[in-house]
């Protein structure tokens, strides 16, 4: 499965090989193309059947020592022929993708970010995941208005303008949708990571706390409620607690260094660190300060959990603590035996990450992990794990603890609870089944 | 509270009670302006479970039906069943506790408010507020009817919408969360030989981003609809059905400049309401759809298809709501689409 997922198609390899060929002599080239395409059609078997590994087919060996590569005999691109750089064309595969059979179109629909092929805890601007309820908007920043009125003191309107005058707070949190695994509560759909667990990113944020805003309208001491709205089609609107606004909620209208992607709410929106990804309510255009709640769609038809029983929880906000093993997983299988570092990464809505262990056996005996770089509040962490495998099966898994004593639960235990049919908020432990190839397939234990 | 980065002499100087440099709690910066009424009374749609927000307005359960007909039933379905993995509006009462459960209007929904609400502010799909108040408490009042909550006569207002009581309401509670206290066992935390592992069912993973013409699950929407198309043909012809060959011999028609640059703007733009035929958008390859329509001249369509159109069957927003998209591409697209239709 994994040389699947990483190979390339026919027709991309073709052009590859067309491309790699460019800078040779004629004999060279005609050479280089001949056993090329001898190989393209053997590396096509090899990939369906899933055998050996198809990158290595492609390797051109004139450019291996000691061979002077081409582009060693050569000059590159000069500068800004890329005004706006791009990623190296050989990481064409590292994009989001989507499960079209979810959602009856794409507009109102989500894509994953790529977490197989992450490093670090940062997710870069272009693969941080989608989740649209009526397309991205496309919104010139100059006429765009951020209104706060309700109960307060003085309702305001800010331009973007106003709001970047503001000292600006940056932050690193991560952003998950509450459907994130919520395709596996009856049993695994998935082969593959960034289906069972892409709905997930990380961005430093920056923008200005909400509760300064709040502090410069003034909220009245009935106000208890926010509600949030967007300026897309779907004016897409949240009820959140003033507890939560006056804590650590953030306006935020750039991500990792730069603006805000359209996709990300270009040019503003609001950052509920911690909270299911729809309360950070994208394209802001209005806070409105009230005394209840307001009921909408996005709090009453979707995203509350439907119980067993038939009963159903509301304003279920928090993102609870949850792992997963990012290497190996179905796209990212063991390339040979020796030793391995286990990795992958940890995330709380409540806060830090304290712990992860690592199971080989299923859940039945486990091993303290490291965690490594930052360990940050509501934020990817990433753990690792240095060990040997040599091609003995495994039931791989990760278990995270937060600052708050919270263990990951089970899968079992949250059934147990929830039932099957609560859609968001899966965040049990996980399992990976490597086989004695290294191959890795979605599983789980009961 | 915030540090100013340089202190001036002047502040110092001026405000001689203050430290240098700091600003004085409860001090406000000042940025942004106070917003008038009449700015913020025309983004203020939100309505809540208690009435508050609501126009004053009303409609009948009879005005909706048609207003339902014309902008929802494509998606939602005549009778609110729902058409392919559009929202199922209606039924479903009883079924929360079971084993599959339907979710609609009148099975989950706790406020009648929400009604209102979502459809003012987000419907019809392919053009979000263009209902009226009045057409708004009409489309309510029909789904409502659909749910057998209101009886045909029942005429929805501001006055009586908070009094609507859905019968799910009592149902709902607060997150309870956390629910389970997993504990950080070390050894021996399971029986190794009671361990049950299940693997995936399979042919779910979209395998159609990994390998091209798989067959299984497509990477987009729109290659998705077509095997399952193709897979619907197959299980009718398996039936011993007589189905109509897909229009492929009528396919090859070459297509002109403009409708060949269209193509790539139908795929990202129109293909949402016109590969399917939401909201009485002609279907592309719908010959009779279309016909009338280019009867009328590409000009016609075109303008139409720039500035909007509100028609007996429903509503083009202008540019398709894609207000990034050029003029010449919008027409383009048209042309991509009439020429395909022909």
């Amino acid at each position: 499965m994994g040389n699947i997922i990483k190979g390339p198609s026919t027709r991309e390899l073709m052009q590859q090989l067309v491309t790699d060929s460019e800078g040779m002599t004629v004999n060279d080239r005609r050479d280089f193309l001949r056993k090329g395409i001898a190989a393209v059609g053997g590396m096509a078997a090899a990939t369906v059947a899933g055998g050996a590994n198809a990158a290595d087919a492609m390797i051109n060996s004139t450019n291996l020592p000691p061979n002077e590569p081409s582009w060693g005999r050569m000059l590159g691109h000069g500068v800004i022929e890329y005004p706006y750089g791009q990623p190296s064309k050989y990481e064409s595969h590292v994009v989001r993708r989507t499960v079209p059979w979810l959602t009856a179109e794409s507009i109102s629909s989500i894509s994953m970010t790529p977490l197989h092929e992450l490093k670090g805890i940062i997710t870069p601007n272009g693969l941080v995941f989608e989740r649209y309820h009526g397309g991205v908007p496309t919104i010139n920043p100059e006429e765009h208005r951020l209104i706060i009125h309700g109960l307060v003191e003085r309702p305001l309107i800010f331009t973007m303008e106003d709001l970047m005058r503001f000292p600006s707070v940056s932050v690193i949190k991560f952003l998950e949708c509450p459907a994130n695994g919520g395709m596996e509560w009856r049993g695994t759909q998935m082969e593959a990571l960034q289906f069972t667990h892409g709905m997930l990113s990380c961005c430093e944020w920056t923008g200005v706390p909400l509760k300064v805003l709040l502090e410069e309208a003034g909220v009245k001491p009935e106000g208890k409620w926010v509600l949030a709205e967007g300026a897309d089609g779907a004016h897409m609107s949240r009820s959140i607690p003033l507890e939560k606004c006056l804590d650590d909620a953030l306006i935020v209208y750039a991500q990792n260094g730069e603006m805000l992607r359209p996709e990300q709410g270009y040019p503003v929106r609001l950052m509920n660190p911690g909270w299911e990804g729809n309360t950070s309510i994208k394209w802001l255009r209005r806070l409105e300060v009230g005394d209840k709640p307001w009921y909408h769609r996005e709090e009453t038809s979707k995203y509350t959990d439907l119980m067993a029983d038939g009963t159903a929880r509301k304003f279920t906000f928090v993102q609870e603590c949850n792992s997963v093993i990012t290497s190996p997983c179905p796209e990212n299988p063991i390339k040979g035996s020796g030793m391995i570092e286990i990795e992958g990464i940890a995330w709380s809505g409540r806060g830090k990450i304290k712990q992860v262990d690592i199971s080989f056996d299923g859940g039945v005996s486990w091993t303290p992990a490291n965690l490594k770089g930052l360990v940050l509040d509501k934020a990817l962490t990433r753990f690792s794990l240095v060990t040997k495998w040599d091609g003995q099966p495994w039931l791989l898994q990760a278990r995270a603890i937060d600052e708050t004593g919270y263990v990951q639960p089970t899968l079992q235990q949250l059934r147990d609870v929830r039932g099957t049919e609560s859609i968001y908020h899966k965040n049990s432990i996980h399992t990976w089944q490597v086989s004695n190839t290294g191959e890795v397939k979605n599983v789980q234990v009961s | 509270m915030f540090k100013l980065a340089k202190p001036t002499l002047v502040a110092a100087a001026v405000a001689g009670s203050l430290v240098a440099g700091a600003v004085n709690a409860g001090e406000q910066f000042g940025f942004g302006r106070t917003a008038t009424a009449e700015e913020i009374a025309g983004w203020d749609i939100d309505v809540r479970p208690d009435g508050m927000g609501l126009p004053v307005g009303s409609g009948s359960v009879l005005d909706g039906e048609g207003l339902y007909e014309a902008q929802c039933a494509s998606c939602h379905g005549l009778f609110g069943e729902g058409e392919g993995r559009w929202p199922v509006l209606s039924g479903g009462q009883g079924t929360l506790a079971d084993e599959r459960p339907t979710k609609t209007v009148g099975s989950y929904w706790p406020y009648a408010s929400t009604l209102y609400d979502y459809i003012y502010r987000a419907m019809p799909f392919p053009a979000p507020r263009s209902l009226t108040p009045d057409q708004t408490y009409a489309i309510s009042a029909y789904v409502l009817y659909l749910n057998e909550i209101v009886d045909e006569d029942f005429v929805l207002t501001n006055e009586n919408l908070a009094d609507v009581k859905m019968p799910n309401e009592p149902n709902f509670f607060v997150d309870p969360r956390p629910d389970v206290a997993n504990t950080r066992c070390m050894s021996d935390c399971a029986d190794p030989a009671a361990l049950q592992v299940t693997g995936s069912i399979g042919g779910v993973t979209p395998v159609g981003h990994f390998i091209e013409g798989a067959d299984g699950p497509a990477a987009s929407h729109e290659a998705q609809h077509e095997l399952e198309k193709k897979m619907e043909m197959e299980r009718l012809k398996e039936l011993g059905v007589e189905v109509e060959e897909e229009e492929a011999s009528s396919e090859p028609a070459a297509l002109s400049e403009a409708a060949v640059a269209g193509e790539a703007t139908y795929n990202m733009a129109c293909v949402a309401c016109h590969g399917a035929g939401i909201a009485g958008a002609p279907k592309v390859g719908d010959k009779g759809a279309w016909e009338a329509r280019i009867a009328r001249g590409m000009e016609s369509m075109i303008s139409n298809a720039i500035n909007g159109y509100a028609g007996d069957n429903g509503v083009m927003p202008a540019k398709g709501g894609r207000a990034d998209l050029s003029d010449e591409a919008v027409a383009n697209a048209v042309a991509y689409m009439a020429e395909s239709s022909q």
